[in-house]
């Protein structure tokens, strides 16, 4: 991902409200922890399995936190449980930021990631989870907007899947 | 020692804390002790840990207190390593450890049942402050300790396994009644509300 894009992310999450991010680091949109870190508007929460990540960023929401979810399509699958039980039992929003390793549009896609990627988007439709995939940044700050106005109202996780231009 | 005992010991310390269970025995015995507006009765296993550690770091002035269960935990290994990084102050984790899946009615056997020990799995994982408590003087003392610390506590109560939660009346609280009500209560005391409340 560009640098401008990377930042672009950063500002557009903040100017949305989110001000929470838990997180399991990945490959393709990595560039934005450092400037998340650096930017004293969030809160990150660093965890070892995409399964917490999700419980986390749950319990912030619930103790008044405006919260992300970031993660790879892989993590989608190791927190499906978590998303079910907790986050749409409760049915506590939380914006799942997801790049989409292994998806048709991966410019670095491999037999290694391909059929992770292949079985992302029915994941969501089985989970009944609201998505967009973002294949550029030319509506990006309207994206996460929306993003995070359709969680709040649906008071679920809403997930936007960041493919071509951001897994450059 | 059983969970009941240790819970009714736990009841006069529960003020303004907030209080998270998982499923099952702790949560139906927890709800039928204590009504509590600061209490999130989730419905599964293997996730209050973590949402108790995004509550903590949500509202890091108030004490956060999980009640899990042995299989619980062991559902999520991974939490324990999670939050010992996390560097969280006002949380304390109870963990009633009873050497068996109760639920499955015909007492299966946990991992804890067999070589795995809690205790030392936490401190491996970097929580410090992880200790085993086998009677009710040792659970008192420091179940106290832990409302009144300033640090991640991790204490692994071992219990005898107990069906009193079959014979008490489960919970009427629906899931969703429950979190509403838990957010009013932070609503009350803590003078905001999460983002998706109020946008009627």
């Amino acid at each position: 991902m560009e640098p401008e894009l990377a930042t672009r992310l950063v500002t557009s999450l903040r100017e949305a409200g989110i001000d929470f991010v838990s997180y399991l680091p990945e490959s393709r949109l990595s560039q934005i922890l450092p400037l998340m870190r650096k930017d004293h508007g969030f809160k990150l929460a660093p965890s070892a399995s995409e399964a917490d990540a999700v419980s986390i960023a749950v319990g912030a929401t619930l103790g008044g936190k405006q919260t992300a979810c970031y993660m790879e399509s892989t993590g989608i699958y190791v927190s499906c449980y978590q998303l079910l039980v907790v986050a749409l039992h409760l049915r506590v929003p939380v914006l799942l930021l997801v790049s989409h390793l292994g998806g048709f549009d991966d410019q670095r896609n491999s037999f290694l990631y391909s059929l992770a990627g292949r079985r992302l988007i029915p994941q969501f439709e089985a989970l009944d989870i609201e998505f967009k995939v973002l294949e550029n940044g030319n509506h990006l700050e309207q994206d996460i907007g929306n993003a995070v106005r359709t969680m709040n109202a649906l008071r679920e996780p809403v997930a936007l899947v960041f493919t071509g231009d951001f897994t450059v | 020692m059983n969970r009941y005992e240790c819970l009714q010991s736990l009841l006069p310390l529960i003020t303004d804390h907030l209080v998270v269970t998982s499923q099952s025995g702790q949560r139906i015995e927890w709800g039928s002790l204590s009504k509590h507006e600061g209490n999130l009765l989730l419905g599964e296993m293997g996730a209050a840990l973590s949402v108790g550690a995004g509550l903590a770091l949500a509202l890091p002035k108030r004490k956060i207190v999980v009640l899990e269960s042995d299989g619980s935990v062991l559902l999520a290994l991974s939490s324990l390593a999670t939050l010992a990084n996390l560097e969280i102050s006002n949380l304390a984790v109870f963990v009633f450890d009873n050497g068996a899946y109760s639920g499955t009615r015909i007492s299966e056997p946990t991992a804890t049942g067999g070589r795995t020990d809690l205790e030392t799995v936490a401190r491996g994982a970097g929580i410090e402050r992880s200790m085993t408590v086998r009677d009710l003087a040792g659970f008192e003392r420091h179940a106290a300790s832990a409302m009144e610390g300033k640090a991640l506590s991790f204490i692994v109560c071992k219990v005898q396994e107990s069906l009193l939660h079959r014979d008490i009346p489960r919970p009427d609280l629906d899931l969703l009644e429950n979190k509403y009500r838990f957010v009013r209560y932070l609503q009350q005391t803590e003078g905001r509300l999460p983002s998706f409340i109020g946008r009627g």
